[in-house]
């Protein structure tokens, strides 16, 4: 790092090893967290620390990820977005509607279920940066819109007896993983990438910084909005896909309340909900903070009603310290 | 260094602070300041941003609980940190950010904690609009305690936060930057209210960095510097010099740089420009090197100008070109491409990004230039923006550090410099100075001057008079989104500038005298 101080020599912090340390894992409180945690689970059941466990993780997390990471966009700019657990029930809705009535076909599912996604995200973009609508509004207005569109699609209930080919969405593997994973893992690179070294990432943090900043500065703001609401629609479109091709069936109940976990992974991860602080590394690591603690509490035999107790208290735990930390960083 | 006593006092006094030591994170912050209020007057707390003003008033008040020394209120001593209890023995606060509730009526907000209430518990609405009523006049304020406060203007505000403060019969009065953020008109009126409070006996105290608010208000001033008390004086006995020089802690010989001349080929100009509904139109010329002043009472649309030449705002009819290029009013991108940079009045609200470091904020305008395919070229912002801050002179431990924990001045080096990685023709400054202390100011000052000469056109609108006087080729006096008049440069180094410019900007005057005989070479 290049210092730009040029004529005034500024006061070189003592530093020793103690505060060194102690430093970094206030900075790392998370990091510390999810040691904690893993640490914990691996001494109290032998399946915890397996190959096969930490698959079974990631073949959960990875639904999760791709609304996590649109919700991540979305909560950098200062908004929510509320409505993505019914996105992915209409999308897998229309995805299985297209695979049963449009035939055979893989790619058809695949197209109708980004459509459906992006429609949903257009309509909030559109809503949100054009109509000034508060996002939290906005949104919670597609959550129950897409919930209808998803149940009028299937006449009320489930589509099933889809075509085989309905399935490779979710059920091909390659090199030992299945599609949604490496998608996931693809997606969260991809994210970071964009998020941290491309002008689209910077004017993203940039507008939900400070918007009026932002737009003086020459960021087109309404496009801008737009595009991360049409994002975190898409990547709830792919999940639906990927969540209803794995049990081959369309249900329109699907992903109800995931918006809940997409948002903890994000605020677990140290973003702001007034935008402009956050980053993809975070939210990912929330998001397998909350997994990891899902998976540990079904190995430990926990009965699921007390699983959701103590994941209240981790989720807020897991903030707190993290307010507590910032607080204390140099 | 102790102050000298101003008099054996026969009487305790009102206020006294002992030897006062406070230090955040390591960082010694007052370094043992001695100071006493008498009774009846009014003290100036002068120095920079950073001297340790705010610390010391919020020890006084039991805001902080010091490291070392006391405060004694009438020979009782405080207890430290204690709000409530500096509260009851009579020492009243207004902080710098106001802490009145705009949704709620003036009366709610002075009675909020400690309503009047009828018999069954319930709010005395009535009885509480009454007695707010009685106390507002007292304070020649005449309005409805049943509007609501944020209806008012800052400074009407700022005044009933002061009524709030002492109404509880409070004997010292602390205001922190009591003028920070209010127009000039509504400042006359913090004057009776402070001057009437000391003719009844209470000791004010106020921080401040300004020369005719000092004189204005105080009988005595305190300079405060790097967490010592420097000097301590009546402000009778005192001039302006000594106290800036106390301040900044050096001679400070040439506060404005000399203006270069400025070249003949226009870069903005301004044609039948009419930025509100039913006012003037207004045109006028930018030439390469000039700076052109734009003056006038806070509200007379010297910002409005200023952002519907940048194109935040859309003017009701007239055109804007840039080296014979015309602008498309309200896009700012097409303004940056055309050259244009502005560094707008509202530093946070409008000018840095505070979650962003600063080569994140110095990248912002400029994205185009520093990113290929839409993916940023690290090393070519990493050189250009260390260039760019480093002839700002930018103080700070790097380019990554988060902008929100810049000094303002130094806030105001990035969102000046941020321009500089690219030509610019035209630059638009609103209010440069305001909230940057007297050392970073003359640099800011100096910076201006020499993008002036490396050919720039400036646009400066301030209302700083000396910066007006001392700082423009020419400047505009603004009224009612209208330009009143104009001064030239001889007109401006006239002794009768200032009252003239007053003149014009409150419409005293409509067309303005000239000396350019007289005075001219």
């Amino acid at each position: 790092m290049t210092t730009t101080t040029a004529d005034v020599v500024s006061a070189q912090k003592t530093r020793t090893w103690k505060s060194i340390v102690g430093n970094f894992l206030i900075r790392n409180i998370m990091v510390v967290v999810m040691l904690l945690i893993v640490a914990f689970f691996a001494y109290r059941s032998a399946r915890f620390a397996t190959p096969d466990n930490l698959v079974t993780i990631l073949v959960a997390a990875a639904p999760f990820a791709l609304i996590a990471l649109g919700q991540t966009l979305v909560i950098l700019t200062g908004g929510i977005d509320l409505s993505v657990g019914s996105v992915i029930a209409a999308s897998a809705m229309a995805a299985a509607w297209s695979a049963k009535n449009l035939g055979d076909n893989p790619l058809y599912p695949l197209l109708a279920a980004l459509l459906a996604g992006l429609a949903a995200g257009a309509i909030n973009g559109f809503v949100v940066s054009r109509l000034n609508v508060p996002p939290f509004i906005a949104t919670l207005g597609m959550l129950t819109l897409a919930s209808g569109v998803a149940y009028v699609i299937g006449n009320g209930a489930p589509i099933n007896g889809l075509p085989a080919s309905y399935g490779v969405w979710a059920n091909t593997e390659f090199l030992g993983f299945t599609v949604p994973v490496i998608l996931m893992i693809v997606a969260i690179i991809v994210f970071a990438f964009v998020m941290r070294r491309t002008s689209y990432g910077l004017r993203v943090y940039a507008i939900g910084g400070n918007r009026l900043a932002a737009e003086i500065a020459g960021v087109r703001s309404k496009r801008l909005l737009f595009s991360v609401y049409a994002i975190s629609g898409i990547l709830a479109g792919l999940s639906g896909l990927m969540l209803s091709s794995r049990v081959s069936t369309g249900a329109p109940n699907l992903g109800q309340g995931y918006e809940l976990d997409a948002i903890a992974a994000v605020v677990i991860g140290g973003a702001s909900l007034m935008g402009g602080r956050g980053s993809v590394w975070g939210t990912a690591l929330g998001l397998l903070l909350i997994q990891t603690i899902n998976n540990g509490l079904d190995l430990l035999l926990v009965p699921a009603y007390w699983q959701d107790v103590i994941k209240g208290v981790i989720i807020v735990a897991a903030v707190a310290a993290d307010v507590w930390a910032s607080k204390r960083r140099t | 260094m102790p102050p000298t006593d101003v008099d054996a006092a026969s009487q305790p006094a009102m206020l006294a602070c002992e030897n006062i030591k406070m230090s955040f994170g390591g960082i010694p912050v007052l370094k043992g300041v001695d100071l006493s209020l008498e009774p009846g007057t009014v003290t100036a707390l002068a120095g920079e941003n950073g001297a340790g003003k705010s610390t010391l008033m919020k020890i006084a008040s039991g805001q902080y609980r010091p490291d070392a020394g006391t405060v004694y209120v009438r020979d009782r001593q405080l207890p430290m940190g204690n709000l409530k209890a500096s509260n009851r023995l009579g020492i009243a606060i207004v902080p710098q950010e106001l802490a009145s509730i705009p949704e709620l009526t003036v009366y709610e907000n002075l009675y909020i904690g400690r309503e009047t209430r009828t018999p069954l518990g319930t709010l005395n609405r009535r009885a509480m609009i009454g007695e707010a009523t009685v106390k507002l006049r007292e304070f020649g304020v005449d309005i409805d305690p049943a509007v609501q406060m944020g209806s008012l203007p800052v400074g009407m505000r700022q005044i009933i936060e002061i009524v709030k403060a002492t109404s509880r019969g409070a004997r010292v009065l602390l205001l922190d930057e009591p003028t920070s953020a209010i127009a000039e008109r509504e400042v006359a009126h913090l004057y009776d209210v402070v001057r009437n409070l000391r003719d009844q006996g209470v000791a004010v105290l106020f921080t401040t960095h300004k020369m005719e608010e000092m004189r204005a208000m105080a009988d005595r001033v305190v300079v405060l510097r790097d967490g010592q008390l420097i000097t301590d004086s009546a402000l009778a006995d005192i001039t302006d010099d000594d106290i800036v020089t106390a301040m900044i802690g050096r001679e400070l010989e040439n506060l404005f740089p000399e203006i270069p001349r400025h070249k003949d080929d226009v870069v903005l100009e301004a044609t039948d420009l009419v930025i509100a509904p039913e006012a003037e139109p207004i045109s006028f010329r930018v030439r390469r090197g000039e700076i052109l002043g734009l003056a006038g009472l806070v509200g007379a649309g010297r910002t409005e100008l200023i952002e519907c030449i940048y194109g935040i705002r859309t003017p009701v009819s007239g055109t804007i070109t840039v080296s014979g290029n015309v602008l498309k009013p309200g896009q700012p991108q097409a303004s940056i491409e055309r050259h244009i940079a502005i560094v707008p009045e509202d530093r946070k609200g409008a000018g840095a990004i505070m979650p962003l470091s600063v080569i994140d904020n110095a990248t912002l305008p400029r994205l185009d230039i520093f990113s290929k395919f839409g993916v940023i070229t690290r090393r070519k912002r990493q050189a250009a923006i260390g260039e760019a801050m480093r002839s700002m002179r930018l103080k700070s431990d790097g380019l990554g550090q988060a902008i929100e924990n810049l000094s303002g001045g130094n806030q105001q080096k990035v969102v000046l410099g941020r321009w500089l990685t690219a030509t610019v023709d035209a630059l638009l400054l609103d209010e440069p100075t305001r909230g940057v202390d007297v050392g970073a100011r003359s640099e800011i000052y100096r910076i201006i001057t020499e993008l002036a000469e490396e050919g720039m056109a400036v646009v400066m609108a301030s209302s700083d008079m000396p910066e007006i006087l001392s700082l423009t080729h020419r400047a505009l006096v603004m009224r009612e989104f209208s330009v009143a008049g104009e001064l030239n440069r001889e007109q401006l180094t006239s002794p009768d500038a200032q009252d003239t410019i007053f003149r014009l900007a409150s419409g005293l005057e409509t067309s303005h005298p000239t000396h350019t005989e007289e005075l001219a070479p």
